[in-house]
């Protein structure tokens, strides 16, 4: 299963020098853009056409059907219709920030998924601290949230970027100390390693994943998950219905486009790192790699689609409630238990 | 003025408390009127809100006579809407001023204000006296006598915009206005917020965006056919059906009409199909505002109310706009072959009870939607009243208020089904009631078709005869209301003897729940003042008129 990053792979493909620090960045620059581009098609067939399809069934519909076989030209019609669009710049805003933010907000969830082990040798960098990396860069995010509330001279993107700073901070902690316990069971914060340990068996054909082995931090994780992607019940920095669409309000055209695929974007993050820390990575029986690693990730964004038609959305005060009375103090019992009882049996 | 009457030993109860500021008497169709003095108004009602249990202030009408402006305060009691009290305060054509009724009953501050702002009566000790449907600039007051209709006036936007000024008090809260377009105020309706934090520190609910002069509109249009298409227009919810009922009975009890037992319970059944049109939007839209944007019992509102559509639209060959009720009566008999019709209805109440059930599953029963909305929005009984409350929102707060058990019309009474009242008056009550009201729509309806089915072939007369062009005798005046979709919705008409009413005056439920909405909101936060204006189901349509 342990296989070279894909740079090297790409040098032996090709019959270059691995050890040449220039083609190396090339390779990697190279890879990155592969990688980049396999997940912005995910965003591009989830944004437009699969959030409708799975919406729609979930409340009794069709959905687009219209354009092209199963409606799937949609996402080009989309496309061209989002980035037609006139970019209107508030008055008074807060630039360059408000410029940079959507920037930040979109690249920042791209970032994490240099680490991620695809499976079919579809992993860019494999880092000693690479779990440490991806929470790292994947609440990077809350900057952009932020430069966008405050610099967009609106309210409700006040309040929007407010709500969504008080609930990153809420949730992010639970989030990287459940983390934090899968790192106890495997002993490195490397993704391949980490892979790695949930190879063998645990009960006859069922494997070791963590999510098997502690599935208590597996259903904390998916729950701080959910907040931070901000999906129901969790969607509070937006909540159209109570503060317009929070800090995303005075964003159109091409900035909007970055905001909405940023969301996108992250949540096919968490969905990685769900996968990759609980699902056992990319492993499965009979299909490739890749092809498990892809389903585990879209089966997390269904959870979310899931969640956003069925689960009403809790109040702010009771969010921050529930992550620093209830989350915070689960997941710290989890780690501590986890610390335990691998430290008795190792 | 109506048959005016001196006074007689034989005084009516209900103005005995207030004998001695009783100036004349005068009979409206539907109550005794007693003429007060303009500087004793807060004596006279507080005197009959506490002697004579009169605790309901239906309706604030304001007029304009050749001589003299007049204020009409109906009055009701919530026990007993059938006694009722018109209390009436002329005030000299020069000076219009009369005392205000606001420090009695709250919910006369807003009707008080809608009357400066269209007649020009001016009210002494209001809390707040200021135009309230027309922009603050506006020239003139549209329902005087010497306004000139054929001036156009235009107010620009520049004008209009101190509305959405920052008023605060202090520097620690922060103004925001929500509306008049956001996405859950339901309607054009504006909202000046004062947050501390995300905490709602006031709110002052700024209507009138969509006032399209619709007392106006029905006082130029005849009694017999123009009037009717407009009632539709003060609900897009569905209730239209039942907002029709309220002018019919107005015009039909004013001018004598009888309506056939069929007829009657054609309206019934066909009301109470509007009336779970309009509580299916209700439910589904505030599962909108709760539970979020992408949820699915908006669409399943939405899918089930198609159904309702579908039978009405066979019924009146309308989905939106029926126009089906006539004075005396329908404008056809139910759609041929019958048994179809029936059908069709019986099997959309066969499914019914097991789609309230997914609501309750995904709604009512559900914690997280319990944690937001139990004890939020809390309206208790004493302040609902107080502002006039009624419909879902009254009967979620306790108070067992509903005109159609209260104050019989249709064939209501002949039918057995009961009125939904909860006790919590928190935004869950008032989703509850509204899901629990569907089901006993659906117990009418069922009790109508069997009705229509078996009635004889013989004596389905769908019309009274009425004459072709209605003429109502001179200086007749009633006011009268039904229970619509959002509540009370009561319509007053005097008649001056022509084909078209003296003056018109439309009483909007929701029209009172707007009012009561910064009661509701003080002290919440943000979102469960989107879920109290949710819960209310307000229609700008009728609020703003």
């Amino acid at each position: 299963m342990q296989s070279a990053p894909l740079p090297e792979t790409l040098a032996n493909l090709l019959g270059l020098d691995p050890n040449s620090t220039a083609v190396m960045i090339v390779l990697s620059l190279v890879g990155a853009g592969l990688i980049g581009t396999l997940m912005m098609t995910n965003t591009a067939l989830a944004g437009p056409w699969a959030k409708r399809k799975i919406t729609a069934a979930f409340t009794d519909r069709i959905a687009v059907d219209r354009i092209g076989p199963y409606g799937l030209f949609i996402i080009v019609a989309d496309a061209v219709r989002l980035l037609s669009k006139e970019l209107i710049v508030p008055e008074g805003a807060d630039r360059p920030a408000w410029d940079l933010a959507p920037l930040i907000i979109a690249s920042t969830a791209l970032l994490g998924f240099a680490v991620i082990p695809m499976g079919n040798g579809i992993h860019l960098a494999d880092p000693e601290v690479g779990l440490a990396y991806v929470f790292a860069v994947a609440s990077t995010t809350s900057i952009g949230l932020v430069m966008a509330g405050y610099a967009s001279n609106n309210k409700y993107s006040f309040l929007g970027g407010l709500r969504a700073v008080a609930q990153n901070l809420a949730y992010e902690i639970p989030l990287i100390l459940t983390g934090a316990s899968v790192v106890i069971f495997a002993g490195s914060l490397q993704m391949s390693e980490i892979v790695a340990a949930q190879q063998q068996s645990l009960i006859g054909p069922l494997p070791s994943w963590y999510a098997f082995v502690n599935p208590f931090a597996f259903v904390l994780f998916m729950i701080a998950n959910l907040a931070e992607v901000g999906r129901n019940p969790f969607d509070i920095p937006e909540a159209p219905t109570e503060i317009v669409a929070g800090y995303q309000t005075e964003y159109s055209s091409v900035y909007f486009v970055l905001i909405y695929l940023g969301e996108f974007i992250h949540i096919f993050l968490g969905g990685a790192i769900i996968a990759t820390i609980f699902l056992g990575g990319p492993a499965g029986p009979v299909l490739p790699g890749i092809v498990w690693f892809l389903i585990k990730i879209w089966g997390v964004f269904l959870f979310t689609q899931w969640a956003r038609s069925a689960v009403p959305r809790v109040r702010i005060d009771q969010l921050i409630e529930i992550g620093w009375k209830g989350m915070l103090v689960l997941s710290l019992a989890n780690l501590l238990l986890t610390a335990v009882i691998v430290g008795v049996t190792v | 003025m109506a048959q005016t009457v001196h006074r007689t030993d034989d005084v009516h109860p209900l103005i005995d408390p207030i004998g001695d500021h009783v100036l004349t008497t005068e009979t409206h169709e539907n109550a005794p009127a007693a003429v007060i003095r303009a500087d004793e108004v807060q004596t006279v009602l507080s005197t009959l809100r506490t002697e004579a249990g009169l605790d309901h202030c239906a309706c604030v009408t304001a007029q304009e006579y050749a001589d003299r402006f007049e204020t009409i305060y109906h009055l009701r009691r919530y026990v007993d809407p059938t006694q009722e009290l018109s209390v009436v305060v002329p005030t000299p054509k020069e000076s219009p001023i009369s005392e205000s009724a606001a420090p009695v009953y709250p919910t006369a501050a807003w009707h008080e204000r809608e009357a400066y702002d269209l007649v020009g009566i001016e009210y002494e000790d209001h809390p707040d006296l200021r135009r309230i449907l027309l922009p603050e600039t506006w020239q003139g007051h549209p329902l005087s006598r010497d306004y000139n209709q054929d001036q156009p006036q235009i107010v620009s936007f520049r004008e209009h915009e101190r509305l959405l000024e920052d008023h605060r008090e202090g520097p620690e809260t922060m103004h925001l206005n929500m509306g008049p377009h956001h996405p859950s105020t339901h309607g054009v309706l504006h909202l000046n917020a004062q947050l501390d934090g995300e905490q709602v520190a006031a709110v002052d609910p700024d209507i009138g965006y969509i006032h399209r002069c619709e007392e106006q509109m029905c006082q130029q249009s005849t009694y017999r056919h123009q009037i009717m298409p407009y009632p539709d227009r003060w609900d897009w919810g569905g209730a239209g059906l039942l907002n029709e009922w309220a002018y019919a009975r107005a015009a039909e009890d004013l001018a004598d009409i009888e309506v056939p037992a069929y007829a009657q319970v054609i309206r019934t059944m066909g009301g109470e199909l509007s009336r779970i049109l309009s509580h299916m939007l209700a439910v589904a839209t505030y599962a909108l505002d709760v539970v979020g944007e992408f949820t699915a019992t908006f669409q399943w509102g939405v899918r089930d109310r198609e159904l309702v559509q579908d039978i009405l639209e066979d019924l009146t060959g309308q989905r939106l706009m029926f126009n089906y009720l006539r004075l005396g009566g329908v404008a056809w008999d139910l759609p041929e072959p019958h048994e179809a019709f029936f059908e069709k209805i019986r099997a959309f109440l066969d499914d019914l009870p097991h789609k309230l059930t997914e609501y309750h599953d995904m709604l009512t029963s559900n914690e997280i939607l319990q944690l937001r909305t139990v004890d939020t929005g809390h309206l208790s009984a004493e302040t609902a009243k107080a502002y006039g409350c009624t419909g879902p929102v009254a009967r979620a707060s306790g108070v067992d208020y509903d005109l159609r058990r209260d104050d019989p019309y249709g064939y209501y009474d002949e039918l057995d089904w009961s009125v939904v009242t909860e006790q919590g008056g928190d935004n869950f009550s008032r989703l509850l009631v509204r899901l629990r009201e569907v089901e006993e729509s659906a117990k009418i309806i069922r009790q109508c078709v069997d009705l229509l089915e078996d009635w004889p072939e013989d004596d389905r007369e769908i019309q009274a005869n009425v004459p072709r062009t209605l003429r109502p005798d001179p200086d007749t005046e009633i006011y009268r209301a039904v229970e619509a979709a959002k509540g009370e919705l009561g319509i007053y008409i005097r008649s001056d003897g022509t084909e078209t009413p003296a003056r018109f005056k439309i009483r909007g439920p929701s029209f009172s729940h707007v009012q009561a909405l910064s009661e509701m909101a003080r002290g919440e936060y943000v979102p469960d003042l989107v879920a109290t204006i949710g819960s209310l189901d307000t229609i700008m349509g009728e609020v703003d008129r």
